[in-house]
């Protein structure tokens, strides 16, 4: 049995996969949502779910839902009566424990291993939460899967026709848009984009903002505002009231936002809220969302060179997509081609345990297997799209047990039979087998010793489940390592598989003395597609600590990293310094952000000035392209501007959200400038070629002329797209590749101490440098090439980058 | 002569962990093929058969392990980053000793 679990930000649900069906787990009071709400009352008594939603409108001080958002952060959330706080992934750890006992009653034993699937947007810090939440409810296994990833499983794993998906999945909060393809029997997610900021909750936000401004009209008040503490309860009270209003509309054509007392009037009367909406104008007021919605999904098929008319179907994914008016537009947009018959409320769950299925996570714990007979390891996919698969054993005899020579698997069904196969010395053996298609199918593995005596094997029976084949799910944001000047070293580009794991080549840049408890060397990794690293978001560092070091270790040491990611997405990093013989692996794990709102005011000053600087170069430069892009982010200003005003009031979620649009930004902001550089970087990378070539064609290796080969095509391609970032990623290999050549050049050590000898201020260390330019020019007069080579391998190492750079890349100690 | 920099280790450590080269396979290997190649060394990677835990590159031969499987399949699963890994590996098989002969 395969557990999948959607822990959700206002409901969460458990779903089980047993090889053929799907269910869904009803909770203690029948529904298949539990609200992620959790209400600790003055004796320290905990509800979970239903029974604790009830009291969050009536009794917020005791009653917390909505923690989602606050996962990764250190926020501890006040239960007032009993004086008890928690940690956000605390509350997650209470929900999954409950969903976990409704499973229990259903299934007759408490799951071990389940899938969660977290949102796309999630970055490793939310993710590691996610997965603490796992282990505080008491499971032995947890796996991660993305929300938009399970979804596209679930609605594509039956998929009978061949070619693109698209799952529009709109949350309270975010929008995620997955593009998909079934080829072959594969289903593999080919790309994604999203909206951080377009959620259910902007639906409800203009909703409520439209009847804030009726019921000032009808009473003649000051209009509630999200600036003023004390607004908060009126509105948390009538936006309730327009959420249940939207709900009707959804089979109404008119209805009433009705609240009573929302708040009392300066004669100290309660003022009640009775507002009249229809659906047109409900519609109206979300329409441009729609539209914003609408906008993602072309940028994700013009990137993947489709168009609408590629998309065979549309899958709806989540509660605001119930909605009529989004429905209509958005399945319209895509010629109606809506896929039919999919609960968008529960369709990420059943996604999360068809892949529990696919990684072969079993759910029930493990019992004790047969004392007796030999054991034999069997590997094999559990789901697949080959109808002759291969599945290979290896035999792992105790002392004084016979390592089996030959092996037979049969189906249970007597469709197949694979003959008497070899044993190989190690114990091994390789058999392709027959699958009936589109069921599961049983085998069974007998072995023979010497002398065709069988073998008892302790688990000889195994199963393979005929369907659609799951890609890995993709990483959704490049990682890699920060270095010194600011710039990032890719391990895993965006939409590698996990689990994934490399090992590239670094070098020091500062000396950590042995024993030094002060003295330590940062190796930040960041999480982003920003070649600059500064852009990107640190999601953890790998310190080596002279504490630890038993031997000083040298500015210019070689140390090697290794990052490593799970298939949820954690974090291993280890760092390797061959020179001194040891090993690091301690990761200092971020935390998100949460930014005070004078500090997020700040930045927000910054990022309006910029917009303004690239507005007026995009209007004197004559990009109208450029202009209507700085069009858009004067809106995310605006909604940055609210969400500041919101935070102040004291909403924590409202800062976190200003934080992510100010990163996102600065992002945008960065490419934009990149853009207006253009004529600027075109021309550099037409000089680095120019020097490349010429250093290349004569000092370069077989290898490298290939290489640089490769290098032109990319950097010919990316100046096709106008692409400034991959524009300035393969000028970069190209620099590296003319330097690996130019080095070969008898001449270069004498031109690069030159360089040395003039910049020589500029070094970390002067004196040191000073010292290294001195003994260079004695070995220059002698002509020693070599020699000299060596001298201004030393003082590269004191020249890392700039100061302000070094700062910028999180404090980098390599390059 | 001077040591490689970091930089020019790391792109040859990259090109040597061509997803053909790792798979084992030539560079007009079918789909189907590639698929089953890729599931057979992850059942052999994780079943510990020795013989899958390395394979051949025009440098020797080098670890493999199921990280770099599992990346090599997506890699030639993107009909467009399989052309450009055809291209290379088309190159580097010219440059092996063994060209022209089967890869384990």
């Amino acid at each position: 049995m395969h557990v999948g679990i959607d822990l959700g930000t206002t409901n969460s649900v458990l779903a089980t996969f047993d090889g053929t069906t799907l269910s869904v787990v009803p909770n203690a009071v029948g529904e298949v949502l539990t609200p992620s709400v959790v209400r600790i009352d003055a004796r320290g008594a905990e509800l979970v779910g239903r029974r604790a939603f009830r009291f969050l409108e009536t009794d917020p001080a005791n009653t917390r839902g909505e923690f989602k958002r606050l996962m990764g952060t250190e926020e501890p959330l006040r239960f007032e009566a009993s004086g008890q706080t928690f940690l956000p992934q605390q509350l997650s750890a209470k929900v999954l424990i409950s969903l976990l006992a409704d499973a229990e009653a259903v299934l007759g034993y408490r799951p071990a291993a389940v899938v969660v699937s977290t949102p796309a947007l999630f970055e490793l810090p939310q993710n590691h939460a996610t997965m603490k939440a796992g282990k505080l409810a008491g499971l032995a296994e947890v796996t991660l899967i993305q929300e938009p990833i399970a979804s596209a499983i679930a609605a594509g794993w039956r998929a009978d026709a061949e070619g693109f998906w698209l799952v529009y999945d709109l949350g309270g909060g975010t929008l995620d848009v997955s593009l998909l393809e079934t080829r072959e029997g594969w289903l593999r997610v080919v790309d994604h984009g999203g909206d951080n900021f377009l959620g259910g909750k902007d639906f409800d936000n203009a909703l409520t903002d439209w009847a804030v401004a009726r019921l000032a009209e009808a009473t003649g008040l000051p209009a509630l505002s999200r600036t003023n503490p004390a607004h908060r309860r009126p509105l948390s009270k009538l936006k309730a009231a327009c959420e249940q209003a939207k709900i009707d509309l959804s089979r109404l054509d008119r209805t009433s936002i009705v609240c009573a007392e929302v708040f009392n009037g300066p004669d100290g009367i309660p003022v009640d809220a009775d507002l009249p909406v229809t659906r047109a104008e409900l519609e109206g007021l979300v329409a441009p969302l729609i539209e914003r919605s609408l906008d993602v999904c072309r940028t994700v098929l013009e990137k993947n060179r489709l168009g609408v008319d590629a998309v065979g179907r549309v899958v709806f994914v989540g509660g605001p997509t119930l909605m009529p008016a989004l429905r209509e537009r958005v399945g319209g947009f895509f010629g109606g081609r809506v896929a039919e018959g999919i609960d968008p409320m529960t369709i990420v769950a059943r996604g999360a345990a068809l892949y529990a299925a696919t990684v072969g996570l079993e759910a029930r714990p493990a019992e004790p297997v047969a004392p007796t007979g030999v054991v034999v390891r069997v590997e094999h996919p559990a789901v697949t799209a080959d109808t002759e698969p291969f599945v290979v054993g290896r035999f792992l005899p105790d002392k004084g047990e016979k390592m089996p020579i030959g092996v037979r698997i049969e189906r249970e069904d007597g469709g197949f039979e694979s003959g008497v196969v070899e044993v190989s010395e190690e114990g091994a053996f390789v058999i392709q087998l027959l699958l009936e298609r589109h069921r599961q199918n049983r085998f069974r593995l007998s072995a023979w010793g010497p002398g065709r005596r069988e073998v008892e094997l302790r688990s000889p029976d195994f199963a393979i489940v005929h369907g659609v084949s799951i890609a890995d799910p993709p990483l959704a944001r490049s990682v890699g390592v920060a270095r010194s000047d600011n710039s990032v070293l890719v391990y895993f580009e965006k939409g590698t598989p996990l689990p994934a794991r490399r090992t590239a080549v670094h070098k020091t840049v500062q000396r950590v003395p042995a024993g030094s408890s002060e003295d330590a060397l940062a190796i930040p990794v960041v999480q982003g597609e920003f070649s600059r690293a500064h852009l990107n978001r640190l999601i953890g560092s790998l310190q080596i600590r002279g504490g630890r070091l038993k031997k000083n270790l040298p500015a210019g040491s070689r140390v090697e990293v290794t990052l490593q990611l799970d298939r949820s997405g954690q974090l291993h990093a280890r760092a390797d310094l061959p020179e001194v013989g040891e090993s690091f692996e301690d990761v200092v794990h971020v935390l998100v952000p949460t930014s005070t709102p004078e500090v997020l005011e700040k930045e927000l000053e910054v990022t309006q000035r910029r917009v303004a600087d690239v507005r007026r170069r995009g209007f004197s430069s004559g990009k109208p392209a450029l202009v209507r892009t700085m069009k858009g982010a004067a809106d995310l200003l605006a909604e940055a501007r609210a969400g500041l005003e919101a935070a102040r009031g004291g909403d924590a979620d409202a800062a976190a959200r200003v934080h992510r649009l100010l990163l996102d930004l600065n992002g945008a902001l960065e490419q934009a400038e990149t853009e207006l550089d253009w004529p600027t970087l075109d021309s550099e990378a037409s000089d680095a070629i120019e020097v490349s070539l010429s250093w290349i064609q004569e000092f370069g290796t077989p290898a490298e002329r290939q290489l640089c080969e490769s290098a032109l095509n990319d950097v010919a391609e990316a100046r096709l797209a106008r692409d400034s970032a991959a524009l300035d990623r393969h000028v970069r290999v190209l620099r590296s590749l003319s330097h690996a050549a130019y080095v070969r050049n008898p001449r270069s050590a004498f031109n690069s101490f030159e360089w040395y000898q003039t910049h020589v201020s500029e070094a970390t260390d002067p004196r040191q440098a000073q010292s290294l330019v001195e003994q260079g020019r004695k070995i220059a007069k002698k002509g020693d090439s070599e020699a000299l080579r060596q001298i201004n391998r030393q003082l590269g190492e004191l020249f890392p980058g700039s100061a302000e750079d070094r700062r910028r890349s999180f404090g980098s100690g390599v390059r | 002569m001077a040591a490689p920099s970091a930089e020019c280790e790391n792109l040859l450590r990259q090109h040597l962990a061509n997803p053909f080269l790792v798979l084992g396979l030539e560079p007009d290997a079918s789909r189907d093929e590639l698929e089953r190649q890729g599931a057979k060394l992850l059942a052999m990677l994780a079943a510990g058969v020795r013989r899958a835990a390395a394979y051949s590159t025009p440098r020797g031969r080098r670890d493999r392990t199921p990280e770099m499987v599992r990346a090599a399949l997506a890699e030639l699963r993107d009909p467009a980053r399989r052309l450009l890994h055809e291209w290379w590996a088309q190159g580097l098989a010219g440059q092996s000793p063994g060209a022209g002969t089967p890869r384990s």
